[in-house]
């Protein structure tokens, strides 16, 4: 009998992986280490396409969704001249972001990200969307840190703006550097809920550091 | 380890040999292509259902291994095109497909009708102006009419200011807010003196500016139509402060749920600024203005919105100027002019995704002007109401539908004691209107738009039909041709109307043929049209100068081509714009005795608006030079009927807006930096002296040159918001 229940346990264990595939979380592991090998668009955009690939099958699950607006939103950053292009992509992030508010709508990474997404709007054509699109990011940061007021990436996007609209007006910048300072000291402290949950912004945070000095 | 164990360890490796035996997996390759067998790069290739898939390389090469068996389906994913989809029998056997991809239709990215329009707008897709370039180019003074005044097909009629349009007369343009008719949109003056265009052009988000071939639902014009959509719901509540040499304003802003309104005050005099700035003009009262408005915004329903914008101004000014009718040689001119405008409208959607846009307007207008001989008074009231209905009869097929009212009612009265005439006269029209047109798609690069407009006016007791089409069609990314026709109708100017009744509309034909190359950043447009005027109105002179006999037999044609190109690219936070308009016309219209080029068109045109932003300095410097080739006017002394030529028209402005603080923006502008000598020909006496000869007067401008120099101060509760786009 007893061997029996062996037999069945182990049998139904090598069905279940087989049956299972390979792991979301362990897919998501791999796929966010691509992060590391992306160079120029068109790696961002073949790693969009897999969070793509993978959103398409867990359609529960909003995290592949967040990575590949976020891709698009890098890759608007990366667009050097074309306007027209850079909005494109920021569609693309922006209609991803709009899946996962329905998903997720007390997200607070959810948010920091829209902001990301708007500073990207403007950063297309600052003269004429700079006002409007400071206060829509302003706005997002606001809501990501009211949902978790300890968010290092709201907190990032916050100061980064402030730094924007500062150099723009030609206003002192050294408030937002000590802020910054203090953020990138603080970063490590801020430990996401997964090994796959947003984590990124650490470097960007660094870059703002050294300008400053 | 006991025996049975053992056993079950080998049963376990022999299961889990028999699962990789079973996961055999299947290679598969291919290209992809759209359907013109061009490699797309960054397809994302999959098994539905799977995590497995690829990524198509810059020759559109893809690969990829699955463990699946059996029957999947193979998806291919590309933006803007449709998804591309194949059932695969996987066997472990290499599978090689070619999917080619077709462009998905999308009417926001479909190609647009370009004959005749000029827009400005926020809309991410690739305008041509947006509202800022309106309000920063140089010498336009916050006027719209005045930065049009930049763009070809326009020519500068220097001591009128309005907008004249390809051989047309500034009363064949109209100007339309949020869908429904403005009359009077210009500013009361005296004669040949210039006007502004009374609403202020930080109002708007979007102007579109057509100079011939527009749809359908716009109709009472000649030439053109100044389409101009007023903001949307403002994001905080703001106090705006504005000190300028010429006057002061105030206006704030306060929100409420899904809801917003703004009232605004501003007070100009003139009286400093023309006492220190050299005048050309003899000023007796300078021109004084009050302007108060009042505007609100309310979303209703799920996307509905609802707009409501009242305004009314008092302006007035005296001055004397030289007249040859006059015993002095001098006639004192008084100007007193009372506006108020009022517009309401609702946009939104309706069931079964029928759109809805209604609108009412209704002008008020009353000039109490005297003069040193007599007064004369004109009172002008109009109501236009609109309601227009769209609907998308399948993903292609756009229509649209509507119904208009327009009700005038105008009066003229004259009264001078020394010649003992009291003179009144008045009419009243109602009109009714109904139009429909469709957009039709073939593909993301054709489009064509059919319509028709039907007007009765039961003052003149006559009826038009007017067709329209346009089409335009995408050669490629970057270029496409768009070329339009229509019928357009007009109801004679008020001051003929006023005398006859048995007049008919006057008639434009439009021919247009446009193309558009634009890349990153650089616009290049042509145009030419060719323009047929029929049944203008004309009317003979009597001996007291009365107009007598109106009839439309009156006729004219303009044809000529229009260019414009923009470069955003090139100069290094610069951004420039260059024109140039030919234009051959003529016209018998009016008291004309004979056909003949009228005083009012340029035979070239010429304009550059440049602007570059300094960002150390935080200053955004902009020059706008224009040039317009002589103009014709009438000498009586002379046989021939208009046929002496003025001095060209050039002019060099400059301006400046420096970003002082995040919220307070200080700008300065002059006008005609060189003082280049402008004379707008000469103005005759109605009868000759003793000596036979008509004596005449140059028409001059006001002032060779215009300073100004105005501090915008925007107060938040976060202290970020700006006048950026109130710069001018």
């Amino acid at each position: 009998m007893k061997k029996v229940v062996l037999l069945l346990t182990a049998v139904s264990i090598v069905f279940t992986s087989m049956a299972g595939g390979p792991d979301f979380q362990q897919v998501m592991g791999k796929t966010l280490a691509g992060y590391a090998d992306c160079k120029t668009i068109e790696d961002y955009h073949n790693l969009a396409n897999k969070f793509e690939r993978i959103a398409n099958v867990e359609k529960d699950e909003w995290l592949p969704l967040y990575y590949h607006a976020h891709c698009y939103i890098l890759m608007s950053f990366m667009e050097e001249s074309d306007a027209v292009k850079k909005d494109e992509y920021l569609d693309v992030a922006e209609t991803s972001i709009d899946k996962i508010m329905t998903m997720k709508p007390d997200e607070s990474e959810v948010f920091a990200l829209k902001a990301f997404m708007l500073t990207a709007r403007l950063v297309v054509d600052p003269m004429t969307r700079g006002q409007e699109y400071s206060f829509l990011s302003g706005n997002a940061v606001g809501t990501a840190l009211s949902l978790n007021s300890e968010n290092p990436r709201a907190k990032y996007i916050s100061i980064s703006n402030e730094i924007g609209a500062a150099q723009f007006f030609g206003n002192d910048i050294s408030r937002f550097c000590d802020q910054a300072k203090e953020l990138l000291e603080k970063w490590d402290d801020y430990k996401p809920a997964s090994t796959i949950h947003p984590n990124w912004g650490k470097y960007l945070v660094s870059g703002i550091v050294d300008t400053c000095n | 380890m006991s025996r049975s164990i053992k056993r079950i360890v080998i049963i376990i490796v022999g299961l889990i040999c028999l699962t990789e035996l079973m996961a055999q997996s299947t290679l598969i390759t291919g290209v992809v292509t759209d359907l013109k067998n061009n490699p797309m790069p960054g397809a994302n290739i999959y098994i539905e259902g799977t995590y497995d898939g690829a990524s198509s390389d810059d020759d559109g090469k893809f690969s990829f291994t699955t463990t699946e068996t059996g029957t999947h389906i193979l998806i291919v994913d590309y933006i803007g095109f449709e998804t591309y989809k194949k059932k695969l029998e996987l066997t472990g056997e290499e599978v090689y497909i070619e999917p080619g991809l077709k462009e998905s239709f999308n009417q926001l990215k479909a190609v647009n009708i370009t004959a005749g329009a000029f827009e400005a707008s926020e809309t991410k897709k690739a305008v041509i102006l947006k509202p800022l370039d309106i309000v920063t180019t140089a010498g336009a003074l916050g006027d719209v009419s005045g930065a049009m005044q930049t763009l070809p097909g326009t020519s500068t009629v220097g001591e009128s200011g309005r907008l004249f349009v390809r051989g047309g007369h500034s009363n064949e343009t109209q100007t339309y807010i949020d869908g429904t008719l403005v009359h009077e949109p210009y500013t009361s003056s005296a004669p040949n003196t210039a006007v502004r265009g009374r609403f202020n052009p930080f109002m708007f988000s979007g102007t579109v500016f057509s100079t011939g071939g527009y749809s359908a639902e716009y109709g009472q014009a000649l030439s053109s139509v100044l389409l101009l959509k007023t903001n949307g719901l403002q994001q905080e509540d703001q106090f705006d402060i504005s000190l300028m040499t010429i006057g002061t304003g105030v206006a704030g802003t306060k929100l409420w749920k899904r809801g917003a309104v703004t009232a605004s005050f501003d007070y100009m005099n003139l009286t400093p600024y023309m006492l220190l700035a050299p005048q050309n003009f003899d000023w007796i009262k300078h021109p004084e203005s009050y302007n108060g408005a009042i505007s609100l915004r309310q979303k209703t329903g799920k996307n509905g919105l609802l707009k409501t914008y009242l305004t009314y101004d008092k302006s007035i000014f005296s001055l004397n100027q030289e007249d040859p009718d006059s015993p002095t040689g001098i006639t004192n001119i008084k100007i007193d002019n009372q506006y108020i405008y009022f517009n309401t409208s609702w946009l939104g959607e309706l069931n079964n995704n029928w759109s809805l846009k209604t609108g009412i307007s209704t002008t008020g207008n009353i000039d109490n002007n005297a003069f040193t001989f007599g007064d004369y008074g004109g009172k002008l009231q109009g109501v236009n109401l609109k309601i227009a209905l769209s609907n998308h009869l399948s993903e292609k097929i756009k229509i649209r539908f509507g119904a208009e009212y327009f009700f005038k009612k105008y009066s003229e009265r004259y009264d001078s004691e020394q010649h003992s005439i009291h003179n009144y006269q008045e009419f009243e029209s109602n009109m009714i209107v109904g139009f429909a047109e469709a957009d039709i798609y073939a593909s993301n690069k054709f489009v064509t738009r059919v319509g028709g407009r039907y007007e009765y006016s039961d003052f003149l007791k006559k009826h038009n039909f007017a067709p329209r089409i346009s089409t335009a069609y995408k050669m490629n990314n970057k270029s496409q041709v768009s070329v339009a026709y229509g019928i357009f109708f007009q109801d004679p100017a008020n001051e003929h109307l006023i005398y006859d009744n048995k007049l008919n509309f006057e008639r434009a034909d439009h021919f247009i043929l446009n193309y558009q190359v634009l890349k990153k950043d650089r616009i290049f447009r042509a145009e030419i049209y060719y323009k047929d005027y029929h049944k203008l109105v004309k009317y003979q002179l009597s001996d007291h100068l009365e107009p007598t006999g109106h009839n439309n037999s009156g006729s004219g044609y303009a044809y000529g081509l229009d260019i414009f190109w923009r470069d955003k690219k090139t100069i290094r936070n610069g951004d420039y714009w260059i024109t140039y308009s030919y234009i051959d016309t003529k016209r018998n219209f009016r008291d004309y005795p004979w056909e003949a080029i009228p005083g009012f068109a340029s035979k070239h045109n010429f304009s550059l608006v440049y602007k570059h932003w300094l960002h150390k300095l935080r200053s955004q410097i902009g020059l706008t030079m224009m040039y317009s080739s002589p103009r014709y006017y009438n000498d009586p002394n002379k046989e021939k009927f208009n046929s002496e030529l003025m001095t060209p028209y050039r002019t060099i402005n400059l301006n400046w807006s420096f970003l002082f603080r995040q919220n307070v923006i200080i700008y300065a502008s002059v006008t005609n930096v060189p003082g280049f000598k402008q004379e707008y020909g000469y103005n005759y006496g109605s009868f000759p002296n003793s000596e036979g000869v008509y004596e005449r007067v140059p028409v001059v401008p006001g002032a060779n040159r215009f300073y100004f120099i105005g501090c915008f101060i925007t107060l938040t509760r976060k202290g970020e918001a700006n006048q950026l786009d109130k710069l001018e």
